[in-house]
């Protein structure tokens, strides 16, 4: 599931000071649960590498700020690069 | 009686030898040194590290080969754009005995001393000590090191290393040596698509007027306020973003309004240490970073709003500062003749703080801090690279904040209302709801 696997990749960027199921459960915005500067160039490096996506920081702004936004944005940008 | 006493050998033998292609970072410090003359020292860093206990001489002889023998940057040479290690040699290390004197206070001096001359790149070991001894115990150290060896962040892997390698504690070898990274830089497309997008676009001018300027030309003065690292740090709190995040907008906005811009286009000092790898690495990696916030019309209107689009400029800002520094100059060349003209960088922000969100600020209300705020005259320099230059101290008690500016542009009396301009856009935030 990308949900499942988009968290997995916010807790290694975060060095493991995060946990999977507390991302998955987590009812405010990554920073407010503790997604810092570091884990965040960490994690859209991983993003990237893991599902060809550019991420744009500045133009989807929304698309950082939960985890449902990174989901969502790419499962619309991986199913445009597949059609 | 202080003085020096006599020479000692350090002779150190490391895991291997080698050579490659100079790192991007170690590329950034060279094109900046082509400017200067031979043997001038203004990329040289002076430093000093207490001795912990009473270890004895051997020990921290012990220490020091360590870290010559860990950290192949500190045991490397430059010459053509090359990067050579050499897997053993000698350091020396000169003795003095502190006498009446402070043995810290005498070893920053002693730094400053051998800071003073530039180093021979091709040939010279890039690191140079001298030991304080009290009593013929060790008891401070003094070294300058080329900022071709290291950064500011490989100065704390080196003072976190410090004590346990007196003591004797074998540590594990660091992940990442510089060369290691010769094989990692390969591509920066991404990065200089990112730079190409805002430098098709931004002004060209970061400044219209010049006036006579003082002399010395370029004047830096400083700020030490304690509201302000409680406000931004509320603030921070409050938009879920650093406070480097916090004050990078509060300069930049503040910045623009007294140059009379709505787009702050600055240079941001970047570590380039997100990567696991390159943590426990002594080398330098810092580079520039590109930070570009459009703001709203009056500089105390939605600043909220504008810190939360500031850490995502920051964010991306980080992102795309590690390149090659040759291919950037060509990108920022082309760029400037399709434009038909200079595009004007020398704004800077760097945040160099190495505890985050000052932990020692005192409780209490903003006002009556702020009436605590004191501002300082720190130096002037004849030339300097930066028409606006905010940096960071390392005060954790207060919010230490530097202004350099370019009195050609910016008078000084104007430099003073900027970082009062920071504090009160600060304070006057953190008490409002967005």
């Amino acid at each position: 599931m990308l949900r499942e696997r988009v968290a997995e990749l916010v807790s290694v960027a975060s060095g493991g000071d995060l946990a999977v199921p507390d991302i998955l459960a987590a009812d405010c915005t990554l920073p407010a649960l503790g997604v810092t500067s570091l884990t965040y160039i960490r994690l859209i490096d991983a993003i990237e590498d893991e599902f060809g996506v550019d991420l744009d920081l500045v133009t989807d702004p929304g698309a950082i700020d939960t985890l449902d936004g990174l989901v969502t944005y790419i499962a619309g940008h991986t199913d445009r690069t597949r059609t | 009686m202080s003085g020096w006493k006599r020479a000692v050998a350090v002779p150190f033998t490391g895991q291997r030898d080698g050579e490659g292609p100079m790192t991007w970072g170690q590329r950034h410090i060279w094109r900046l040194t082509e400017w200067l003359d031979d043997g001038d020292p203004y990329f040289n860093m002076a430093w000093t590290l207490a001795v912990p206990g009473r270890p004895g001489l051997d020990r921290v002889l012990g220490a020091l080969r360590a870290l010559l023998e860990r950290h192949e940057s500190l045991r490397t040479t430059w010459e053509g754009r090359t990067q050579r290690i050499t897997r053993s040699g000698t350091l020396t290390v000169d003795l003095y005995e502190a006498g009446d004197r402070r043995p810290l206070a005498l070893a920053k001096e002693l730094a400053e001393e051998l800071a003073a001359k530039g180093f021979r790149y091709d040939s010279e070991l890039p690191m140079r000590c001298a030991l304080v001894l009290a009593d013929g115990q060790p008891r401070a150290a003094a070294f300058a090191f080329t900022h071709m060896a290291v950064d500011a962040w490989s100065l704390d892997v080196i003072a976190s290393e410090w004590r346990p390698l007196i003591a004797g504690e074998q540590l594990s070898a660091p992940a990442c040596q510089p060369l290691d990274l010769t094989g990692l830089e390969r591509d920066c497309d991404r990065e200089l698509r990112y730079w190409r997008s805002h430098l098709e676009r931004v002004p060209q001018r970061l400044v219209d007027r010049e006036i006579e300027p003082e002399e010395p030309r370029y004047v830096r003065i400083g700020m030490e306020s304690a509201a302000a690292g409680v406000a931004a740090r509320a603030i921070a709190r409050r938009c879920s973003v650093s406070t480097t995040s916090v004050l990078g907008t509060a300069c930049a906005t503040v910045m623009a309004d007294a140059l009379g811009r709505r787009t702050a286009v600055m240079q941001w000092i970047v570590a380039n240490r997100h990567q696991e790898r390159t943590r426990s690495m002594v080398g330098t990696m810092t580079q520039d970073g590109l930070f570009v916030l459009d703001l709203p019309d009056a500089p105390d209107q939605g600043f909220p709003a504008a810190v939360r689009a500031g850490h995502r400029q920051a964010l991306a800002a980080y992102r795309h500062a590690c390149y090659d520094p040759y291919a950037m100059r060509a990108l920022r060349d082309d760029c400037e003749r399709a434009r038909g003209g200079p595009i004007d960088l020398s704004a800077y922000f760097n945040d160099g703080r190495i505890v985050a969100d000052w932990p020692n600020l005192p409780d209490g209300d903003l006002t009556e801090l702020a009436a605590k705020t004191r501002t300082f005259f720190v130096g002037a320099w004849p030339h300097v690279d930066g028409t606006v230059f905010f940096a960071t101290g390392q005060a954790t008690h207060t919010c230490q904040l530097y202004l350099l500016v370019d009195t050609a542009h910016l008078p000084r009396e104007t430099a003073y209302a900027m970082l009062a301009g920071v504090e009160q856009l600060l304070i006057k935030n953190a008490v409002k709801e967005p």
